[in-house]
């Protein structure tokens, strides 16, 4: 314990220097401004940035792409929030009652809970980073295919809970998420699925497109049809700040969401958009009444916001520790240390321990920078909702055709936002909500990839799923779910039967 | 129109072009020249890719910018350039996926060897056979031992299918004879946890994929695919030593532009190649992620790049890899 401390005393010592603090404001403000700029991502950034790194000391040069990372994570709720267009995938959910609150014109509460909420992960996390990164580790390497795949079943089988009304209509997004999701090249024979002999389409349906075109454009659309009550909902932009009563209502979602992205962020699987969707489907079940998720519930920006944080800053554990990349920045970080000679592994923490503690240290701090820099921006970027919507709209189609066409450069991710967009607005009229479809495209590669991993290690055995506790678990866990969900339609459909 | 004039415009219009070509090669280059990364950020071609732009920049006395184009396999930025102006502004670095794709894929959008030209392969680097450290295995031999006692026990991982360690796990078997059931991962470093868990039992890795893993022994490196030693694992055998003649895998590099690209041009950037590959810098940082410069002259590419894929065709036919799909 005292050892945590002295370490702990190490890596501030380290990333309070003049130099690495320097680092760390220049990471978080890049971060922030691609997170806000739709196209450009943290990937894309820390990858123009490597060859300025390698003349870095390893530590500084870490500290800005850890920076770098973790910005781009409150960047991006600020558009979901704003203007509805989520830049990563676990902004999605924040998007949901975010956008809600900003039309109702508390955009200034929806930011300010987003920020306060991911301080307080992020501070969290760094002190579980500090403390559990050794055993956490061990969990995450406890995870095989099989367990991967139980989880994202479990993930799914949520996805239908998360959603409001309909639960036939849910299933069926859930379902159409995964068809789409199958569109590319298959990763066990190479063999291209439902590509239509599209070059564009080989590396399946991109994303950033298909969730801008769903969430940015088609509500676009969508409001463009009662633009009169709109333009008076929005011109009230209302107070900046989230009250008190607000903070109390919320102070336990973010624990709920911290506590649940501290742990589903370590594992190296796509961990933090995981998070904040469970997050979001606990604080459904679990909120004090009353509850109007979906509909601008503060809660529901709140708990995903720690969530994704939360799980963003825990993913650092088994790249630091195990040398796992969990996602491509990540990766990235790993090729910029092995330049400076250093190989990531259970090593660093031993032998590098300026480097680890400085970095773990450096994002506490970086977090602080972002909530200072972050709370005073809140009131410029509510003066953006002032703008009239015959202004607003064509620029938010403009940045989504930007946006969706500077990831790969490819002219086909144009065309699927433009699918997309129909699709969406189509969805969206017939009151189909779109959030399971977009987990199900998420998880769905994922879990099928893991599935057919799993059959091809065990031989086709499908008992490997119920051979180690973790999987048994996930199972379980979903059975349970579906009943949950099942069980009143199923008394329902009975007292009717019975009736006749 | 005038069918005389048209026909002296049709005759001189070449001999402009040629003209044009050889102002073209004098002041080459006058405009920042373009090097595509078929690949995401984070891989070695992106490494390496970035490192050489930085040195051909200094050599040439013009930018050259480095530009990630992923997508299918390396297809999508590789046809880019294809289709490009072969003016020399337009070049892709590529590995060995540049000759399977066309044996591999169903179809593909350009004719390698009619729409490109090799600039220089510029780097070589062996691949490191790793196995999960709980098996009793210390050699290559030991690997082919227990292979050929436990038919139907391994399982080999590569970074998808068509990429060098799938084919040079597919080599080994047909080399050896042992059975043993390929695992596909988005990319080699994926697969280290289920080694570590002895879910998978070997893997023909890159380097760089290898080496968190190797320098604490959570996997084994047993021996090197070079045809001589890895300055990274000195004490490592090759696979050749251990009594597989011939068996060389090379995770190569090389520099490719569109095929009509005028040959002083590409005279002139195989000479600047081969001089930033003799820059201690450059060197140096390849060295790093276990890659060593090579520079060949054009023909002498153009050449290994015909034997490579002949190479690989062979392995994927006698695989009957493409059949399984």
């Amino acid at each position: 314990m005292a050892d945590v401390f002295s370490n702990i005393g190490l890596g501030l010592s380290v990333a309070a220097s003049l130099q690495n603090l320097v680092y760390c404001m220049l990471g978080v403000v890049l971060g922030t401004l691609v997170g806000v700029l739709p196209g450009v991502g943290p990937v894309t950034t820390v990858a123009m940035l490597l060859p300025i790194s390698f003349t870095l000391e390893p530590t500084s040069a870490l500290i800005l792409m850890a920076g770098i990372y973790y910005g781009a994570q409150y960047g991006g709720s600020t558009t979901a929030i704003l203007i509805n267009i989520p830049g990563e995938a676990s902004s999605v959910i924040t998007s949901l009652d975010g956008h809600q609150m900003a039309r109702q014109g508390r955009a200034g509460p929806a930011l300010g809970i987003a920020a306060l909420g991911s301080f307080f992960a992020g501070c969290v996390a760094t002190f579980i980073i500090a403390f559990g990164a050794p055993p956490l580790a061990k969990l995450a390497l406890q995870f095989g295919p099989a367990e991967y795949f139980s989880l994202m079943l479990c993930g799914l089988v949520a996805a239908v809970v998360l959603a409001r009304g309909s639960i036939i209509k849910a299933i069926a997004m859930v379902v159409l998420g995964l068809l789409f999701g199958l569109a590319g090249s298959d990763v066990n024979s190479g063999i291209r699925r439902f590509t239509f002999d599209m070059q564009g389409l080989a590396d399946g349906i991109e994303f950033v497109a298909l969730s801008m075109a769903i969430y940015g454009i088609a509500e676009v659309a969508i409001n463009l049809e009662r633009r009169q009550e709109e333009a008076k909902k929005v011109s009230a932009v209302g107070k900046l700040m989230p009250s008190g009563a607000e903070l109390r209502a919320c102070t336990p979602s973010i624990l709920r969401g911290t506590f649940l992205g501290s742990i589903l962020g370590v594992l190296p699987g796509g961990g933090a958009l995981l998070a904040a969707f469970a997050a979001y489907t606990l604080e459904k079940k679990v909120a004090k009444p009353p509850r109007k998720f979906g509909e601008g519930d503060i809660r529901g920006v709140a708990a995903p916001e720690s969530a994704n944080n939360a799980g963003a800053q825990t993913s650092f554990i088994p790249m630091l520790t195990l040398g796992i990349p969990s996602n491509p920045t990540m990766a990235l970080m790993i090729g910029a240390l092995m330049v400076h000679g250093i190989t990531p592994g259970p090593r660093v923490m031993t032998d590098r321990p300026e480097l680890f503690w400085g970095v773990v240290a450096s994002m506490w701090i970086g977090n602080l920078m972002l909530v200072i820099l972050n709370l005073p921006m809140v009131g410029i970027w509510v003066k953006l909702l002032r703008m009239p919507y015959r202004l607003m709209f064509p620029m938010i189609v403009g940045f989504c055709c930007i946006g969706a066409y500077t990831i790969n450069a490819n002219v086909a991710d144009i065309a699927v936002l433009a699918f997309f967009t129909c699709f969406g607005y189509l969805c969206l009229k017939l009151d189909c909500e779109p959030a399971p479809l977009i987990l199900g495209f998420v998880l769905g590669p994922m879990m099928e990839e893991n599935l057919r991993r799993a059959l091809l290690i065990s031989r086709g055995d499908p008992m490997v799923f119920v051979e180690t506790p973790i999987s048994i678990g996930f199972l379980l866990a979903a059975a349970g779910l579906l009943l949950v969900v099942a069980a009143p339609a199923i008394r329902r459909k009975r007292e009717e039967a019975m009736a006749e | 129109m005038n069918f005389a004039r048209t026909m002296r415009a049709l005759m001189v219009a070449p001999a402009l072009c040629l003209m044009a070509g050889a102002a073209l090669a004098q002041s080459y280059p006058n405009k920042p020249v373009r090097l595509v990364l078929p690949y995401s950020p984070g891989g070695i071609i992106d490494y390496v890719g970035r490192t050489m732009a930085q040195g051909l920049s200094t050599t040439l006395g013009q930018s050259v910018v480095a530009e990630n184009r992923p997508g299918a396999g390396g297809i999508t930025g590789t046809d880019t350039v294809a289709r490009s102006a072969p003016d020399g502004y337009n070049l892709v670095l590529m590995d060995p996926a540049i000759v399977i794709n066309p044996t591999l894929q169903a179809s593909m959008p350009y004719d390698l060897f009619k729409q490109l030209t090799t600039v220089s392969i510029i780097s070589t680097s062996p691949e490191v056979v790793v196995v999960a450290p709980d098996l009793p295995i210390k050699s290559l031999a030991d690997l082919i031992a227990y292979g050929k006692a436990n038919p139907g026990k391994l399982n080999f991982a590569s970074a998808g299918i068509g990429t060098t360690p799938h084919l040079a796990g597919e080599l080994f078997k047909q080399r050896t004879g042992i059975d043993a059931t390929h695992v596909p991962y988005r990319s080699i470093g994926q697969s280290y946890p289920d080694m570590m868990n002895n879910k998978v039992q070997f893997a023909f890795s890159s380097i760089a994929g290898a080496l968190p893993f190797t320098t604490d022994n959570r996997v084994r490196a047993i021996a090197t695919t070079g045809n001589v030693r890895s300055n990274v694992y000195p004490d490592l055998p090759t696979v050749q030593e251990t009594g597989l003649a011939g068996f060389e895998v090379d995770l190569w590099l090389g520099i490719f532009a569109p095929a009509a690209t005028p040959a002083d041009v590409i005279g002139k950037l195989n000479d600047a190649i081969r001089t930033t590959l003799k820059d201690p810098e450059v060197i140096k940082a390849l060295a790093k992620v276990g890659v060593d410069p090579r520079g060949t002259t054009q023909k002498e590419g153009e050449a290994f790049l015909r034997d490579e894929f002949t190479k690989w065709k062979k392995v994927i036919e006698d695989g009957k890899i493409k059949e399984q799909q």
